[in-house]
């Protein structure tokens, strides 16, 4: 019999919906392939989509339209709004120095070790042992004086939710352009930008099942970044090249449901967040949910199982048909201790024995009964092989 | 599953014939340093072993064991070259690594066997030489637990190299046409003195300066470290002698290196440490086929004493080159492995 199988990494990337597929169809075909920037109808066809997606986009953020700037996707978005601020900074005779938070998704803490390695400067703010930014260390930061500071609204790893209202305050009051990557918040927490004062704002397509190569930043003073990479003129120059037509319009659907969606979804994967860690907990009792007792977003929890490793736990997962996720992994393949647990200062043997769960709009409370039933078994496997590998 | 076309191969034939296979690649140090790419061992050497498995429609992971490989392998390595011998870490790999550890990942998930690409044949608990014997990989696996041999799988052992690309080429797999891995594959550009010189201190002993001297005690000149040697080389050596000289001896402890003739080099005997056994031991005065180096042939020899992990043989003909650090592997005349150990 063919096993059942459990997709519970919705964090990592999700199915293209099909009504996001269906408005992307268009765009593909004879009718409205064409080059938006072309002055003959090919081209309106195509422009008259990107338009309309900037707008769905723009209306469900709380931005303008005029503020959307496409990108190949969340890490490009990252990338654009931490080094172009460095750059722009450094234009104007500002500092040529960013400050992030040490739990930042790698496309921002390497973006902010890129500016370092162009002779600029990080600071990495601290956070908590609930994975919240230290308020203390933006202090001293905005002091210092920085060309941007990013802070995630949620944390991919432990969906721990970060007070952005209150950080985007704190940096306009000090004048400095202030970052959020929203990619796993937007559409599982309420996300308004007329609430949260911040200056870019990053969205991922395949997050919210749109296809993988689109992404935006919501740019809401093009002075604050420089373009980083150069060519035809497209948006503003601040990302030029053609426009990924059919991707901006999957966006653009993608969006608008997940909008609609925000309140119910987020409300029913809460409902099996909880399940699923009452019934670990109730199985391995001796598992730790991480950041437990923080502000967290609905979809995502990690769970540290003491005496495992990740590697060896995805593997037995997947060999039983449950897909999920160590938090970070490498390209490779192989898994190394997670920087976030990391720097909320969760210990080592716990650091390597975390896995990730996250929901989607397809799971079902058979999904988490599915994983429920197959997990003791698999950690005693894995906390013996652990044993014998790691002494 | 290195990448290369032997474990693919290997994967391939077990899933004709009808097992449940799993894949899996050990991750055996970091790739991030810009080590060069290479056929196997390199991060798209990962991606290879990857795209085989999924045509295969086998699940395939990567399995991390850089730290026990960094300790059980790349530090016995730079250890034994830092005390004058010339180390087979991929003898070490097999005994510790690849037919050890690895095989706890297999038991948690309750494999019966486990397949390997070596050209080697496992066959009712004994190993034997494998089939094309351009290609016999036997003489690595002298070291792995008796134990092992009954649940090992050679799929290739039987087959010659030419077979082997055939059965890739029939089944399309990317590894196909793939060149062959010869280096170490932790040491870049074979250029395994650079690893030495990242692993050990800048004073090492085995990196400084010593004394080449003849085994009549002479001094001829000096050398750059006796790391840089190894028994039987020719290169880096003055000239000017009346016959080619070879490095006949490496006396760490007062750094010298001693050269001497091409007659020289040949022993007639041998002593082997760390000895294990994929067979019944041998007792003394037991007859026996030894081989030294790999490629090299086996020798007749015979087992003149037996104590504790040690085993000294006389060899019924002198043997060139024999090489502290390099393996010895026994045979019997069936070429079935025997046992080997570490050349003292």
């Amino acid at each position: 019999m063919p096993k059942r199988l459990v997709y519970l990494d919705n964090a990592a990337t999700t199915p293209v919906r099909p009504e996001v597929l269906e408005a992307m169809l268009p765009y593909l075909g004879p009718d409205a392939f064409g080059n938006p920037s072309s002055p003959h109808r090919f081209g309106r066809a195509a422009r008259a989509g990107v338009e309309e997606a900037k707008r769905t986009i723009a209306a469900a953020l709380g931005a303008d339209p005029g503020q959307v700037i496409f990108t190949s996707g969340g890490t490009e978005a990252d990338n654009l709004a931490v080094i172009g601020c460095a750059l722009a900074a450094r234009e104007r005779g500002g500092p040529f120095r960013v400050a992030v938070s040490a739990i930042e998704h790698k496309a921002v803490l390497a973006a902010a070790h890129a500016v370092a390695r162009l002779g600029g400067e990080e600071i990495i703010l601290p956070v908590n042992g609930q994975g919240e930014v230290a308020e203390d260390g933006l202090s001293e930061a905005l002091a210092r004086g920085v060309a941007v500071v990013s802070v995630m609204w949620v944390n991919n790893e432990i969906g721990v939710v970060q007070p952005v209202a209150r950080l985007a305050v704190r940096c306009r009051e000090a004048g400095v352009p202030f970052h959020v990557d929203g990619v796993q918040a937007f559409g599982k927490v309420p996300v308004s930008l007329h609430d949260v004062a911040c200056t870019l704002f990053t969205v991922s397509g395949h997050k919210i099942g749109a296809p993988k190569g689109i992404g935006a930043l919501v740019v809401r003073d093009r002075h604050a970044v420089e373009a980083i990479i150069h060519g035809g003129g497209q948006q503003f120059g601040i990302r030029p090249g053609t426009e990924n037509v059919p991707g901006i319009v999957g966006l653009g659907a993608a969006v608008e449901l997940a909008a609609r969606e925000q309140a119910a979804f987020a409300a029913r994967v809460a409902a099996l967040r909880d399940e699923l860690e009452r019934r670990l907990l109730a199985v391995v009792p001796d598992a730790v949910i991480n950041a437990a007792h923080g502000r967290r977003a609905p979809h995502v929890t990690s769970v540290s199982i003491p005496g495992t490793d990740s590697e060896a736990l995805l593997m037995h997962l997947d060999l039983a048909g449950i897909a999920c996720s160590s938090g970070s992994a490498c390209s490779t393949g192989a898994v190394e201790p997670s920087h976030v647990l990391t720097a909320m200062g969760v210990p080592r043997e716990l650091g390597v024995a975390a896995l990730r769960f996250s929901f989607g709009k397809e799971n079902t409370l058979e999904d988490v009964e599915t994983l429920i039933g197959a997990l003791p078994k698999i950690v005693e496997k894995v906390r013996a092989l652990s044993a014998v590998l790691h002494r | 599953m290195s990448g290369g076309v032997d474990s693919s191969v290997a994967a391939a034939l077990l899933v004709e014939a009808g097992y449940d296979v799993v894949g899996a690649t050990m991750k055996l140090f970091c790739y991030g340093d810009a080590v060069p790419d290479r056929p196997c061992c390199s991060l798209d050497s990962i991606t290879d072993a990857r795209l085989v498995a999924h045509k295969l429609g086998v699940p395939h992971y990567v399995l991390n064991f850089e730290d026990r490989f960094g300790r059980d392998v790349i530090a016995n390595f730079v250890a034994e070259y830092a005390r004058g011998r010339t180390p087979i870490p991929c003898v070490r790999c097999n005994s510790f690594t690849k037919f050890r550890d690895f095989l706890y990942h297999a038991d948690a998930l309750d494999c019966a066997y486990v397949a390997t690409g070596h050209y080697a044949i496992a066959r009712d608990g004994a190993l034997f030489r494998g089939r094309d014997p351009r290609k016999d990989q036997s003489y690595f696996l002298w070291g792995i637990d008796r134990g092992v041999v009954a649940r090992m799988l050679t799929p290739v052992g039987s087959l010659t190299k030419r077979e082997t690309r055939d059965v890739a080429r029939r089944l399309g797999l990317v590894t196909a046409e793939k060149v062959e891995s010869v280096e170490i594959c932790f040491v870049p550009d074979d250029d395994y003195v650079g690893v030495l010189e990242r692993h050990l201190p800048a004073d090492a002993p085995a990196l400084s300066p010593g004394p080449l001297v003849t085994a009549a005690g002479a001094v001829v000149g000096e050398h750059a470290g006796f790391a840089r040697y190894t028994i039987g080389q020719r290169r880096g050596l003055p000239g000017g002698f009346r016959e080619p000289m070879y490095v006949v001896a490496i006396r760490p402890e007062t750094r010298e290196v001693v050269i001497g003739s091409g007659d020289e080099l040949f022993g007639h005997n041998v002593t082997l440490a760390e000895v294990n056994w994929l067979a019944e031991p041998l007792a003394p005065g037991n007859a026996v086929l030894v081989q030294c180096r790999y490629r090299a042939p086996a020798v007749p020899g015979r087992v003149r004493a037996v104590e504790g992990g040690t085993l000294a043989l006389d060899l019924a003909q002198p043997v060139r080159a024999i090489t502290p650090g390099q393996s010895g592997a026994l045979y019997d005349g069936e070429s079935r492995l025997l046992g080997g150990g570490v050349i003292a």
